[in-house]
């Protein structure tokens, strides 16, 4: 044991000394989340909206009112004609655009159905997909407004299904609550595996290995000081994120912390094993940074991390099951989100632990042959 | 002590060890005289319990290497042929972490003790990677020696290093012999070796002889003559079937040759170098 502290001393002491990498270790996870949580954005706030008002009477009114309200949309221009909001849409000036036919008012009170036209740029699906969905829902308010002023009036029904949608979990669907455990999962795999792969190759590459390999240091005992510095690191810095999130962007954590570090315990292990293997694999750092972005590259598109797993084919589906990040992250938001506890997230812990346990015994393997030459 | 039996190593077709046998006795510095490719390095991987040998037996410090590798390798001390030494961390540093992988509790004292016996505590402080060659040298010796073991295995300790560096470092080796320890030595310097209480020869992964300095020098002399010659041309000289080596040497030529060679005039004998010994064994190896 001492020997194992003896070497996580010398590790910690030589990353310290290192200029750059304890700031990139502090400042890249932080970075990652203020970009994730501010800059990129899937809840649309300001959409240019290029509007023609072919009525001007309480109909438009009250629609652009709805619009406008919740500021999801602005009135970027109004536009002379119907073809003056595509043209607006076709120079940059409004990405959605609204026509109102004339005498809009008239034809409601005739009880006759108005079709005001609706233009969406769909040059970027995500987004054509949720501006359809604000246009909907503030067409759907004027509407259920008329209706229901129409049935206190005795006129007319209402309409057979009027749903009542509720969003669970993060019905304001805040971006940064979804991001989040994700941004945690991704700080894990990248920090564990190539901080570690990075620790074991230079060791080896500056030809320091032979003289460890000739000391009384036992392989595992190697392997557990190359290993706790990072594992220390790497939660320190999980735990940053897991702060920062909840102060700066809301983020609950609904479920039990223990779980969420247990989820989070189980899978750096995993990870920090497959530091290890990849060093036993590269010979120089070059090699173990390229090693390292071919095991990372999946848990980015492969985990659920931005990806919804839902839209993919299934041939990708059925190979996220093999990416760990996956199981972590759905543990990760099972507890903050969700607050389920082990009743429900039992089998992703278990696959981690699967996991964990399959790249440990991997990489002693690998470590005891290269050992005994 | 260093015991080796008949060690053999392979590596695919090469064979970088040949039944290689040879003892160092507590207090000797022994030298492993060999060119690159001879096989010291393999051999000292072998005996340091890195490498694990095909055949033949090696004890060191009264353990037998293959089945208590581990306890062998608390009690022996090994300076790489690359100074391994971290050059992002301190000395005092250095020598640190090297006595807590053998002895933690008594780090610190060994430490500190090892500044003192080395010259480094003026360098205490300072990154290794910032010493000189020389310097780098003796921490790496240094770190090689700061648990005081039992068994000394140094790599090449003076490669490329100026000749008074190279002297600092061998009274150290010696010094080290003087406390106890069994000291195994690689090198390829000739002159080096005859600073070494016994040699052995290695070539092509084959003890080709071992001995004091003078028993080397003496058995040589039995099978062949180490003569200077002045007014001979070189080319005459190794046209002749009983002349074995020659080459030029200040105003004449040296030359080893068969014992049969007539000492004409103009030719007289010489004491033989190491290096000429080497140059006849390996002759007759061939």
């Amino acid at each position: 044991m001492s020997r194992v502290l003896a070497l996580a001393q010398k590790e910690l002491l030589q990353i310290r000394r290192d200029h750059v990498l304890p700031r990139l270790i502090l400042l890249l996870p932080t970075a990652m989340l203020l970009l994730f949580g501010y800059a990129i954005n899937f809840t649309l706030k300001g959409i240019p909206l290029a509007l023609y008002d072919g009525s001007k009477d309480r109909i438009s009114e009250a629609l652009l009112g709805q619009l406008t309200r919740e500021g999801v949309f602005r009135l970027a221009l109004e536009a002379e004609s119907p073809e003056g909001v595509v043209a607006a849409i076709d120079r940059g000036q409004a990405r959605v655009g609204l026509a109102v036919p004339p005498k809009a008012l008239e034809k409601v009170r005739r009880g006759e159905s108005v079709a005001p036209r609706v233009y969406v740029d769909g040059t970027d699906p995500n987004f054509a997909f949720q501006a359809q969905a604000a246009l909907r829902k503030a067409l759907q308010e004027v509407n259920a407004r008329i209706l229901v002023g129409r049935a206190l009036a005795g006129e007319t029904v209402l309409p057979p299904l009027a749903p009542e949608l509720h969003t669970l979990y993060n019905p304001e669907n805040r971006t940064a609550w979804f991001m989040i455990p994700g941004i945690i999962g991704l700080v894990l795999t990248m920090f564990t595996v190539l901080l570690t792969a990075l620790s074991i190759v230079r060791e080896a590459e500056s030809r320091m290995m032979e003289s460890l390999l000739a000391s009384p240091l036992r392989p595992h005992e190697m392997v557990l000081g190359k290993v706790l510095p990072y594992l220390a690191i790497a939660f320190g810095v999980a735990l940053l994120v897991l702060a920062l999130g909840h102060w700066a962007f809301g983020v609950p954590v609904r479920g039990s912390l223990g779980l969420l570090l247990l989820a989070m315990f189980l899978f750096v292990l995993g990870s920090l094993a497959a530091g290890v293997l990849i060093s036993t694999l590269a010979r120089t750092q070059v090699q173990a940074v390229f090693g390292t972005y071919a095991y990372a590259f999946p848990t980015i598109f492969l985990s659920g991390f931005v990806f919804p797993l839902d839209g993919m084919p299934r041939f990708f589906q059925l190979l996220s099951y093999l990416v760990p990040a996956r199981y972590l992250i759905e543990a990760l938001r099972g507890v903050m989100l969700k607050g389920v506890g082990l009743g429900v997230l039992w089998p992703h812990l278990l696959a981690l632990a699967l996991f964990s346990g399959l790249v440990l015994f991997l990489a002693s393997v690998r470590l005891g042959r290269q050992v005994a030459v | 002590m260093v015991h080796a039996e008949e060690l053999t190593r392979s590596f695919g077709a090469l064979r970088a060890l040949d039944r290689v046998s040879l003892k160092v006795r507590p207090g000797e510095v022994f030298g492993l005289l060999g060119p690159n490719g001879a096989g010291k390095t393999t051999l000292v991987r072998v005996l340091t319990g890195v490498l694990r040998p095909d055949g033949g037996r090696a004890w060191v410090a009264g353990l037998d290497v293959a089945r208590a590798s581990y306890r062998v390798k608390e009690r022996i001390g090994y300076a790489t042929q690359e100074q391994s030494v971290y050059r992002d961390l301190t000395v005092e540093e250095n020598l640190l972490f090297r006595a807590s992988l053998y002895r933690p509790k008594e780090a610190k004292a060994l430490a500190e003790e090892a500044l003192v016996r080395f010259g480094l505590g003026p360098y205490a402080k300072a990154l290794a990677g910032h010493l000189s060659g020389g310097w780098r040298q003796r921490l790496a010796l240094a770190q090689a020696v700061v648990h005081r073991p039992e068994v000394l295995f140094l790599d090449e300790p003076t490669t490329g290093l100026d000749p008074l560096s190279r002297r600092g470092i061998w009274d150290l080796i010696h010094e080290e012999a003087k406390r106890g320890a069994a000291v195994l030595v690689t090198t390829h310097y000739m002159d080096e070796a005859e600073r070494c209480h016994r040699l052995a020869l290695l070539l092509g992964g084959r003890v080709l002889a071992q001995g004091t300095p003078q028993e080397l020098k003496a058995l040589a002399r039995e099978r062949a003559r180490f003569l200077f010659a002045q007014g001979v041309s070189l080319e005459a000289l190794r046209g002749l079937p009983d002349v074995l080596e020659a080459w030029p040497s200040g105003e004449g030529v040296r030359l080893i040759a068969r014992p049969s060679f007539p000492l004409g005039p103009g030719f007289r004998e010489v004491e033989p170098s190491l290096e000429d010994v080497f140059v006849l064994l390996a002759k007759e190896a061939l």
